[in-house]
């Protein structure tokens, strides 16, 4: 391994997740306008072949590979990701009309979840072996053996449809906002829980932990001043992991259970409807902030954690 | 530069941690490998042990509740909006929502056991590129890429298993590449290669036998998520279509039922969920037993 500055990871790291980005982008296209049909994917499920040839030709599809793919990227970089085929148009502002809504679902879910399996964990981990320890891991291990989706239907066959208590659909206003973000808080908080747990618990029975304690130090001091700054980091990029994972698909099926307007329903609704530019334009900004997640936390990790900075 | 990436492997820590959970008793340490077993023999014997054909319906037992009577006679876990039975239905599901976890687990394994045998031993570049495809592969949004990619080749069977071991490879291939670096130095692999075995020889009858133990760990785990993510992609429609029949698509099923029938969502969502239980507690014997947990 060589030393490398944090000035200077910070730099590879940003050109790395560019490069991924670009990757991304070339598979969509490859999978759009090599493996598919797109004049096809556009047409109407009963257009004649010679509507799809026309399509095609109207499209410039009938040109070598590569020159779409330059005039492809060249019309994303200037934010043309092609007009909708159901709304007549631009793909790009219909997908930033969504964003907001999964970033304010995702964000509400993620602090949720991270005081849930934070607390929950380290407490956890902390009592290990008593009677809180084993309650909680039985229930994050059956949170994170569940989908996501399935939790949101049991939550609106419980919490909306018996007892009315919350917006099962839609957005109408913070409350509509209840049910999706605890359903995903449910299922991410397991699993920050289940790593936030076994940390504090190797972090306890560390010899520095030991030698504190033979000192006379309280475990709770222990907890306190030494092993919460050192599974802080793990909290961190854990939480990181998660958000990771909500944006890169988890919360898309819960959006759809709950009817939110956020990306993944505009997704789905896409992809019936063969709305292609919706689709990929969709793919790619959920993409950038996966990419952009990911390059954060990394970059947090590496200025965080002390054993890992260079001097 | 690199190892600091690949501490950040999700999937081997959740693994681990699932593993040093010391919770169950005895019993329980059965219960588990009973549940797989179950599970198992329904999805080979089939519709045999099923109470009624599964795609059998009946008007007039339309809806029933768990633990109803029809004309035909007793319904378990109650029927549909078309009077089929909900368990016959289900366990009709099981052959195929096991058969995707297993097959696309199994495909991801070996792609990522052999790259990553191959990282670990050959090092230099064979390594950085491996690395490279995984980190990559990582960092990609791929349920958003699975989700294009089935909408343009169409949903299907074969397209999900071809699309789910994308998945789960790289995780394979990081948890045996770190492996296979600590086995390359042992005394053995050194007195193997000093008898003139070839890198194959050595990665298949010195290097493999000694990564297998942590592999399986991490398999029984992957068959969980990719069950899961199959669970995913069929309740959104773009996984296995009608008339295949898995649990995620049972649960879309009863989707809009759920006010007046709300058996119909929670029994294949239960079911689903004790299987992948079931392997989630699998993976942390196995850990226990091998001595590697904490």
């Amino acid at each position: 391994m060589h030393a490398q500055s944090p000035g200077r990871f910070v730099v590879t790291r940003i050109r790395d997740g560019l490069g991924i980005l670009l990757l991304v982008t070339v598979v969509i296209f490859l999978l759009g306008y090599g493996l598919g049909d797109p004049a096809a994917l556009m047409s109407p499920v009963d257009a004649t072949p010679e509507e799809i040839e026309n399509l095609r030709r109207l499209l410039g599809l009938d040109r070598p590979l590569y020159v779409q793919f330059v005039d492809y990227f060249g019309h994303l970089l200037r934010g043309d990701f092609g007009e909708s085929l159901w709304q007549y148009r631009p793909a790009l502002p219909i997908v930033l009309e969504a964003l907001p809504f999964t970033l304010l679902l995702t964000a509400t879910a993620l602090v949720l979840a991270g005081l849930l399996g934070g607390i929950n964990g380290t407490l956890a981990g902390f009592w290990a072996g008593s009677r809180f320890d084993r309650a909680t891991n039985f229930l994050t291990v059956a949170a994170v053996s569940v989908p996501s989706f399935w939790v949101g239907l049991i939550l609106i066959a419980v919490a909306a449809v018996r007892i009315q208590l919350f917006p099962t659909s839609g957005f109408t206003g913070w409350q509509s906002l209840v049910l999706p973000a605890v359903t995903l808080a449910v299922v991410h908080g397991g699993r920050i829980h289940l790593l936030v747990r076994s940390a504090t618990f190797e972090e306890m029975t560390k010899p520095y932990a030991m030698v504190a304690r033979s000192k006379g130090l309280p475990d709770r001091l222990i907890l306190w001043k030494h092993v919460l700054r050192n599974t802080s980091v793990t909290v961190a990029t854990t939480i990181g992991w998660e958000y990771v994972r909500m944006l890169g698909g988890a919360a898309f099926a819960v959006e759809v259970v709950f009817a939110w307007p956020g990306i993944g329903q505009l997704m789905i609704n896409a992809a019936n409807r063969h709305d292609f530019p919706v689709l990929q334009c969709a793919v790619i900004i959920a993409g950038a902030f996966v990419v952009a997640t990911n390059a954060l936390v990394d970059i947090g990790y590496r200025l965080m954690d002390a054993r890992l900075r260079v001097a | 530069m690199l190892d600091a990436r690949l501490g950040r492997n999700e999937d081997i820590e959740e693994a681990r941690a699932l593993a040093r959970q010391a919770t169950l008793s005895r019993a329980g340490d059965l219960f588990w490998p009973a549940v797989i077993v179950a599970l198992v023999l329904l999805a080979l014997t089939g519709d045999a042990l099923a109470p009624y054909a599964p795609t059998a319906q009946d008007v007039g037992a339309r809806l029933l509740p768990p633990f109803a009577t029809s004309s035909r006679g007793f319904h378990l876990l109650g029927t549909d909006p078309l009077g089929r039975d909900l368990l016959s239905t289900m366990i009709a599901g099981t052959r195929l929502s096991l058969f995707i976890g297993v097959t696309a687990t199994f495909i991801g394994l070996v792609i990522g056991v052999g790259l990553g045998m191959a990282a670990g031993y050959y090092g230099g570049s064979v390594d950085r590129l491996v690395m490279r495809l995984a980190e990559a592969q990582t960092a990609m949004p791929m349920f958003l890429v699975a989700i294009l990619f089935l909408v343009v080749l169409g949903p299907s069977v074969f397209n999900v298993i071809i699309l789910l071991p994308a998945l789960v490879w790289p995780a394979f291939a990081r948890l045996v590449r770190a492996e296979t670096l600590r086995l390359r130095e042992t005394l053995y692999v050194e007195a193997a290669v000093a008898t003139g075995c070839t890198g194959p020889q050595v990665l298949w009858s010195h290097i493999l036998p000694n990564v297998a133990p942590r592999v399986a760990v991490l398999t029984v785990i992957e068959v969980g998520h990719v069950m899961l993510a199959e669970a995913g992609l069929s309740f959104l429609g773009i996984g296995v279509q009608p008339p295949d029949v898995t649990w995620g698509l049972l649960i879309a099923r009863g989707r809009p039922y759920l006010a007046v029938a709300w058996w119909l969502v929670t029994m294949p969502g239960v079911l689903l969920g004790l299987a992948v239980l079931a392997f989630n507690m699998l993976a942390r014997r196995f850990e226990v037993a091998s001595g590697s947990a904490a």
